[in-house]
């Protein structure tokens, strides 16, 4: 169905609909195409299982939940008819028609408010049996596993100057004033066209346009509208449109409004964030149900429910309808129904002297519905008046009810800005806005057309304006004050009802249609205490079904406020919190390929081509093992290794006050660091606690090269500069240069023999012994050559500018050939390394871990000047060692668990952190926290590993080369 | 939490570019008692309303600088190096 002309030809497609077909006109909704199929049953209710049918055609009720080719919980009146849907109703056995579950209908006496916590906690050995239970009748919809997800879930960030919420006459003129005043806008709407609920109110919308013509012909007498134009719908809707600084997303909910003016939007599968510098609310209101007997009725409907199903859905009503109203909404729909086909039986309307009139229609004034007649479809209406009788039944089919408004505003509330409720609109209204955030329309209560279009042109400009001069914190928004005044100008017959509920009736009385709470439910619930609209909640679990209380938060703050004596204004609201709609959670969880982050070393596609196994370290990805683990331990032990280690912090300091910084980052000393010496190093923090290590190579007088590990990088450069921050006066330089270089380990008793071959450099132990640090040319390229050994060799640490990282990489391999090296994995290096009890920060140590009970005592010099940490160190050094980081050699040949526990006379001692198997000790070795007493050499601790306690001898010494002869040959 | 702080170099971006580093509090010399070693190192204060703190600009420029921010809105009130704070 095309609405740009009448000649196009509707297309009909078919669909199914609980295993039998339904035929729709293309562009029709599910919803719209079932009512005109005669399909008035959609869904069962959720705790009685009573029959429901559509009720609001606008995504904001439960009635019409199905699932929709596999996907659960789908509103079929917002989905449109597509060929060869699947689409089965929900909460239903064996079928909507016929629902045996109905029966707890009848039982609703041993299903009192808060049933769950009153029957269903004793006796205890029940539970199991009650959980059961309620897990299969209680939920909403059944996730098919096999079906996964169609299409891609995605994200998309955008920015804007203004964002206007909601394309309706408000949302419409604000973006149209914002844009043509110079600004950047964004239009969000949650229909599939713009226009609000004008679209679905050609009457209403008809008589804008007849009242502008006035407007503009006598403008003069009009003096508010001479700074303001009104222009006709269709006409707006093209401005806005085609206008170049606009940009619209429709069929898009904004389900979150956070702090900084940033929406979360939901369009489809996709998730929009938008950051706008402004923000205009012109969210509306939706239509609020009545709370009667049977209310809840197939045949029972919201007047714009109706009007969607009439006008944009083009389906009829066949039999007579009764119109409840308080308002000129009940005449006009009543009206077009008429004009549909629809035989009136009566406009049943609250109040006793309406401005209004219909011709021809038979009017019962100060009169309202007690009760729906029918047990699957509306057969009837009670009437009587507003005291409750005499009653008098009328036959009808439908019963449409036009009884006022419920204000969207919720993303004013979840922004923090301040609502009152009015009692002369019967509508929350805002008192004071957040900075940069305006409402405008009929969330302001100005639900006159012509009011609602200048309350957006005022808050458009507005919004614009203030992007050139920031208002204050707290400042009245010009539209507030407008719209406030207007308000006040409203004519005496506007002044609502404040009508929510029918008066008498004994049969249920539907406050919450979600949740199957009526109003005795409420009131019950109220009698046992829970009087705070928030305690309510919770209790009756009222507003806490699929629509977020949109159909029930009025009224059943309404019956709360009546029954406990109160205003509703004293009532209040419970807290508006994101999500303002229900989200699949493929839209939360959805892709953002281009956030996360994958680093890879100058050398990564050289280990993909050898056939690495690569793993992730933080954000890089690292080759764990080439061929393995043996081949390359051996080749490191008896012949050469190489491994890739770019992945090191590497940071350069220069500066006269680098010896000073150093002296008082590191609790060891670096004043007597002599130029072309590198030594290891710890950083603790001010409480003493091991942060990571690395070394400290002194290549110039005042000229520093540091590696941190490979996961604290980013956290060490940092941790440097907040020092550095706060002393300004230093004069220390730094730069990182992590990703500068590229960096390699050549460790084994041949790797002089290797390295000799890339450079002229003099790399014997009297040039250059262990801990040396130079810089020369290897392979042609200028590198920072280290003599450390992190795996217990003789082994040189080479660091060359990044795009010569594989030129080197592969002259080293090239050079080593002829002695079988073999580039080596993190897998091989873990159990180099803990041969030589090298403990890995962050692995073997924790947040409660100093280098004092981390065995690394030598370290701390408590005789130098102020460091960080000192103090602590110091206090932790006089109080004595409680637990203590040990190596260990387990009896068995077992390899236990990470974290495995240490116990110490049945009792809890320690843990594992390291372990693994040892080739130079044949058997399994490891690191542990014991307490001090045991942690001397020879003691036997028990470890436990799967139940059962294993000995193991605590050893002082390294399990590799304990003197250190191969590090420094 | 998704407000956006002004880097003196960068300009304004969202929080999640930052990290936040505490108030600034002075660091007790050697002769500190241990109760005010303690307080230094484990006592932090939760204010509700405005405070200065640190903020690094950790996903660009690694600038460390001050914030004025009243802990209740997440209202940025000001922003500055911390050199120019001492002068
Ligand atoms: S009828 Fe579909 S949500 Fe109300
Ligand atoms: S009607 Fe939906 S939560 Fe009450
Ligand atoms: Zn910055």
């Amino acid at each position: 169905m095309t609405s740009e002309s009448g000649t196009t030809q509707p297309e009909s497609i078919e669909f199914e609909f609980d295993g039998h077909r339904v035929h729709a006109e293309s562009g029709q909704s599910v919803a719209g195409a079932l009512h005109a199929a005669g399909e008035h049953i959609v869904s069962r209710s959720f705790k009685y299982h009573r029959p429901r049918g559509l009720l609001c055609m606008s995504g904001r009720c439960p009635n019409c939940i199905c699932t929709v080719d596999g996907t659960p919980n789908v509103r079929i009146c917002t989905q449109a008819a597509k060929p060869g849907m699947v689409v089965k109703s929900q909460n239903a056995w064996p079928s909507v028609k016929f629902d045996l579950l109905r029966i707890f209908d009848k039982l609703h006496r041993f299903m009192p408010v808060g049933f769950y916590y009153k029957r269903m906690y004793k006796p205890r050995w029940m539970w199991p049996v009650w959980e059961k239970f309620i897990r299969r009748i209680a939920g909403l919809g059944t996730i098919n596993r096999e079906h996964g997800a169609e299409g891609v879930y995605d994200k998309q960030n955008l920015f804007t100057d203004v964002a206007v919420i909601g394309g309706g006459l408000a949302g419409l003129n604000a973006a149209l004033a914002a844009a043509d005043a110079g600004v950047t806008v964004t239009l969000i709407d949650e229909q599939s066209e713009l226009g609000g609920h004008l679209r679905h109110d050609p009457d209403l919308a008809e008589s804008i346009i007849s009242r502008n013509a006035l407007a503009s012909g006598s403008s003069a007498s009009q003096p508010d509208a001479s700074a303001f134009r009104l222009i006709s719908l269709s006409d707006l809707i093209r401005r806005v449109s085609e206008h170049p600084a606009i940009t619209v997303i429709s069929s898009a909910g904004v389900f979150g409004c956070y702090e900084g003016n940033y929406l979360g939007i939901q369009q489809g599968q996709r998730m929009i964030r938008l950051r706008a510098a402004q923000v205009i609310v012109a969210t509306g209101c939706w239509e609020r149900p009545l709370v009667f007997e049977n209310n809840d009725l197939p045949g029972v409907m919201l007047a714009s429910g109706a009007q969607r199903l009439l006008h944009l859905d083009h389906c009829q009503f066949p039999g007579e309808a009764v119109v409840v109203t308080d308002n000129a909404q009940g005449y006009r729909v009543a009206n077009q129904l008429k004009a549909a086909g629809t035989r009136i039986t009566a406009i049943v309307d609250v109040r006793d002297n309406p401005p209004e009139s219909a011709d021809g229609i038979r009017t019962f004034r100060g009169h309202t519905i007690i009760s729906a007649n029918g047990s699957r479809h509306v057969s009837g209406a009670v009437i009587a008046p507003l005291a409750g009788h005499p009653k008098q039944t009328l036959s009808c089919r439908w019963i449409v009810q036009a009884v006022g408004f419920t204000p969207a505003n919720s993303l004013l509330y979840q922004n923090g800005c301040k609502l009152r409720y009015d009692e002369s609109v019967d509508q929350a209204v805002v008192i004071q806005h957040v900075p940069s955030m305006y409402s405008a329309g009929a969330v302001n209560a100005l639900h006159d057309p012509r009011d609602a279009a200048l309350d957006g042109q005022h808050a458009g400009l507005a919004a614009a304006e203030s992007l050139r001069s920031p208002r204050l914190c707290g400042e009245t928004e010009p539209s507030i004050a407008e719209a406030t005044q207007r308000r006040g100008e409203r004519k005496e017959d506007s002044v609502p009802s404040c009508h929510y509920v029918s008066p008498s009736g004994a049969k249920k009385k539907f406050v919450c249609l979600c949740e199957d709470v009526t109003e005795k439910d409420i009131c019950d619930a109220i009698d046992e205490g829970y009087s705070n609209i928030e305690t309510l909640k919770r209790y009756s679990t009222v507003s806490m079904g699929p629509c977020q209380g949109k159909m029930c938060q009025s009224a059943s703050i309404a019956i709360c406020a009546r029954h406990n004596g109160q205003s509703i204004a004293e009532t209040g609201v419970t807290t508006a919190r994101p999500p303002e709609q229900p989200l699949p959670l493929g839209v939360l969880a959805g892709r953002a390929l281009h956030f996360s982050l994958v680093r890879r070393t100058p050398m990564n596609a050289w280990h993909e081509k050898a056939g690495a196994k690569m793993g992730d370290a933080g954000n890089w990805k690292r080759p764990q093992v080439y061929s393995s683990v043996d081949q390359e331990y051996e080749a490191v032990r008896q012949r050469a290794g190489v491994i890739d280690v770019s992945t090191l912090g590497k940071i350069e300091l220069r500066g006269a006050d680098v010896v000073k910084f150093l002296e008082f980052i590191y609790p060891n000393r670096f004043a007597n660091l002599k130029v072309g010496r590198v030594r290891y190093g710890v950083i603790c923090d001010d409480a003493g606690i091991l942060l990571d290590d690395g070394t400290i190579a002194r290549l110039g007088d005042d000229r520093f090269f540091l590696t941190t590990t490979t996961g604290n990088a980013d956290a060490i450069d940092s941790w440097f500069r907040w020092w550095l921050a706060g002393r300004p006066e230093w004069d220390v330089r730094m730069t990182n240069v992590s990703g500068s270089y590229a960096a390699m380990n050549l460790a084994g008793p041949r790797s002089r023999e290797v390295l000799k071959k890339l450079t002229d450099a003099d790399l014997s132990s009297d040039v250059m012994p262990y801990l040396a640090a130079s810089e020369c040319q290897i392979a042609g390229v200028s590198a920072i050559v280290l003599r450390i050994g992190f795996v217990g060799e003789l082994g040189y640490e080479i660091h060359v500018p990044s795009q010569f990282g594989l030129h080197v990489w592969e002259a080293i391999l090239e050079a080593g050939r002829e002695f079988s090296i073999s580039p080596f994995g993190l897998e091989a290096q873990r159990v180099l390394r803990l041969e030589k009890k090298h403990l890995l920060p962050g692995i073997d140590t924790d947040a409660l871990s100093n280098p004092l009970e981390a065995d690394l005592p030598w370290i701390v010099k408590l005789d130098k000047d102020d460091f960080i940490g000192k103090e602590s160190l110091a206090r932790a050094q006089q109080r004595g060692d409680r637990n203590k980081l040990v190596g260990f050699r387990l009896s068995e040949f077992v390899v236990p668990d990470l974290a495995s526990l240490v116990l110490c006379d049945g009792k809890l001692g320690g843990r594992i952190t390291s372990c693994g198997y040892s080739p130079a000790v044949g058997g399994t070795i490891g690191l542990a926290w014991v307490p001090a007493n045991l942690a001397r050499n020879g003691e036997t601790i028990q470890i436990q590993v799967n139940g059962r306690m294993i000995p193991a001898v605590v050893q002082d010494e390294p399990f590799y080369d304990p003197s250190g002869s191969k590090l420094k040959s | 939490m998704s407000f956006q702080i002004d880097c003196p170099n960068c300009g304004c971006r969202p929080v999640w570019e930052y990290h936040y580093g505490g108030t600034p509090r002075q660091r007790p010399d050697g002769s500190a008692t241990e109760r005010q070693w303690a307080e230094y190192l484990y006592n932090r204060p939760n204010i509700a309303g405005e405070q200065t703190e640190w903020w690094y600009h950790r996903s660009a420029c690694k600038l460390w600088f001050l914030v004025r921010r009243d802990t209740r809105t997440n209202q940025v009130l000001e922003t500055k190096r911390f050199a120019s704070a001492t002068e």
